[in-house]
């Protein structure tokens, strides 16, 4: 008996230990978790001429390391002038896919052999002839696979949409949007409840023009709700215009969330009735002229940090109330703040400041660092700023980041 | 701890952790996904399987030293799971999750006739005939339904890369590998894949189902 009693303790105490492993927010929840801190941020870096090739950055975040805060390497993707945007990890951690906005390419990119030197395993040179899609823009893993959205069709126009993939680059399926919401953005899964929710943008003939041009009417104000395991679209609610993110609560089986309205300046939650039915409401103004660029949560689900890239600050908003935001905390981290990466543990937070090579009004590029309290409130580190203007081709905008 | 012991943990571990899983954040080591959920999940009984690829072919060896080839269940649906049985979180909660959809199979009277279930160790150096045996046995597994394979690393490290399947080892004896299930058709195609911490035994009979009606 006693002997049993001691076999279960070291087993809870095992379990205890495993559970200690760092889940970081805003990942596909079927994405494996990293074992302890972060050593390497991945960096996508759009040449800022546009005349030398595009790669992707690995910096330096382990502070015990000598060349900590500095860029190691670079991995040249072979060609300039593709926009590499938004990536996502396999389901296993053990790839990178990265793909482009302005150009055709889609890059699976290894990570496991060597974290430190990545190293480009395929090049799928036309995504758009393999799916009728262009301008692939979330990478969502699911079990043994990768689901993409799509923000255009091949012309460039809408209906964007979703394709799935095997995790080596075999294409599975495509969903096109409907007609009546054909913007499509980000997707993202609560496998509890079987929910797929996607959001909406503006396709590839309206964001490829200098943003002074831009059509702002020519963008989407729709989030689609979809039953997962039927991919079938079940309901569209509608948001103020441009709703980017879509960020459920990391709370298990909780059925509801938040967007950011990148043209409304506020921020909005969905959530599911009584009836089954999901709806949405505004939860908060970010004032006018904010254009929250992106929407990160912490893991306790308690804070929702928001980048406000035309007023180049990052705001804090306590989500205790999940309905009912209160702003609790302002940094401003340098010009145009864009993209942000939460740390698994919640203490730091990542920051790049370039949004799309035809938005960006900023010419000094960077990646920063900012430390999270236990109380929320954040505070810049002086003595973290990856200079993203020094590169042997020159200034390089940098966007979407991956810790590992 | 004698393999006997070891096994028998396992085996309460199962039954254990499938209690907690609601409370767990996640019982798995650093190979796992993110946390388990909490409790049922919402069902579909009109899943979209799509296509993903075909199920990579293999010959292995079951505890009793019979040769299973994949390519033989041609006809019915398989549910294929990579796991190790001294893996102290995870695999025991899914293999118990396979007990339970085992009895709804059997139940159902799909079992073997219809549907064949087939858990491959990715640890073929500690998990050998006999502990594998052990294992099936603890989890009461239907001898003909539900098959435990087991091959030299040398002949099985094919088969794991065919299935983009990998190992490694990490400290204090645990094993680090993709925490993935295959569900394959009658006709030898992967329809769906699961993540062992989300996979919830009573959509994979859905699931199932699904797919035998397509082949009717």
């Amino acid at each position: 008996m006693r002997r049993g009693m001691m076999i279960c303790g070291c087993l809870f105490a095992g379990l205890l230990t495993a559970g200690a492993a760092l889940a970081e927010p805003c990942l596909s929840p079927y994405v494996k978790r990293l074992a302890g801190p972060e050593k390497y941020l991945y960096v996508s870096a759009v040449d800022a001429d546009a005349k030398d090739n595009d790669f992707l950055a690995v910096i330096d975040v382990n502070p015990a390391s000598a060349t900590y805060g500095r860029a190691l390497t670079t991995v040249d993707l072979g060609s300039a002038g593709n926009e590499p945007h938004h990536m996502g990890f396999t389901d296993d951690r053990t790839k990178i896919w990265m793909g482009t906005l302005l150009s055709r390419r889609l890059f699976i990119i290894d990570v496991a052999a060597d974290p430190a030197t990545p190293k480009i395993v395929k090049t799928i040179d036309d995504i758009t002839a393999l799916t009728g899609l262009h301008g692939p823009h979330t990478y969502y893993a699911l079990p043994g696979r990768m689901l993409l959205t799509f923000l255009s069709s091949a012309d460039g126009n809408p209906p964007g949409g979703m394709a799935e993939f095997t995790n080596d680059g075999q294409l599975i399926r495509v969903f096109k949007n409907p007609a009546g919401a054909p913007y499509a953005y980000d997707a993202a899964v609560k496998p509890q409840i079987n929910r797929l929710i996607t959001s909406s943008f503006t396709p590839l003939r309206n964001y490829s023009k200098p943003l002074s041009q831009w059509d702002m009417k020519d963008g989407g104000n729709t989030l689609l709700v979809w039953d997962f395991k039927e991919r079938k679209l079940l309901q569209t609610l509608v948001t103020d215009p441009v709703p980017l993110e879509v960020r459920w609560s990391l709370k298990p089986g909780k059925a509801y969330g938040w967007t950011n309205s990148a043209l409304g300046d506020s921020l909005w939650f969905f959530s599911r009735g009584k009836n089954g039915r999901f709806s949405t409401r505004k939860a908060a103004d970010l004032g006018k002229g904010c254009l929250p660029a992106d929407l990160r949560q912490s893991p306790d689900d308690r804070y929702l940090y928001v980048s406000c890239f035309m007023k180049s600050e990052i705001q804090v908003w306590d989500v205790s109330k999940p309905d009912r935001p209160r702003l609790h905390d302002i940094v401003v981290p340098g010009v145009s703040p864009n993209m942000m990466h939460v740390s698994g543990d919640g203490k730091r937070m990542y920051i790049t400041n370039s949004l799309l090579s035809t938005m960006d009004y900023a010419q000094n590029f960077w990646v920063r660092l900012t430390h999270i309290g236990p109380d929320g409130r954040l505070k810049m580190d002086p003595f973290f700023n990856v200079d993203f203007t020094k590169f042997p081709t020159g200034p390089a905008r940098a966007h979407d980041m991956l810790l590992n | 701890m004698t393999p006997g012991r070891r096994l028998s943990v396992g085996v309460l571990a199962g039954v254990w952790l499938l209690a907690a899983a609601p409370r767990l954040a996640h019982p798995h080591g650093p190979g796992a996904s993110r946390p388990a959920v909490p409790g049922r999940q919402a069902l579909s009984s009109s899943p979209n399987l799509g296509v993903i690829r075909p199920a990579p072919d293999f010959t292995l060896v079951d505890f009793k030293g019979r040769s299973v080839r994949l390519s033989e269940f041609q006809g019915r649906v398989v549910l294929l799971a990579f796991i190790y049985t001294s893996c102290p979180g995870a695999c025991p909660l899914l293999t118990q999750r396979m007990a339970l959809l085992q009895a709804r199979l059997r139940e159902a009277r799909l079992l073997p006739s219809r549907v064949g279930l087939l858990s491959v160790t990715v640890d073929p150096e500690r998990d050998s005939a006999e502990t594998l045996a052990r294992y099936a046995k603890g989890f009461g597994a239907d001898s003909e339904g539900w098959r435990f394979l087991r091959e030299s690393q040398e002949r099985l490290r094919p088969v794991l890369t065919a299935y983009d399947e990998w190992t490694k080892p990490i400290p204090g004896g645990e094993i680090d590998h993709p925490a993935r299930l295959y569900l394959i058709d009658p006709r030898g195609r992967i329809r769906e894949i699961y993540s062992l911490s989300l996979f919830d035994e009573r959509q994979a009979y859905l699931d199932i189902q699904a797919l035998l009606r397509e082949s009717r």
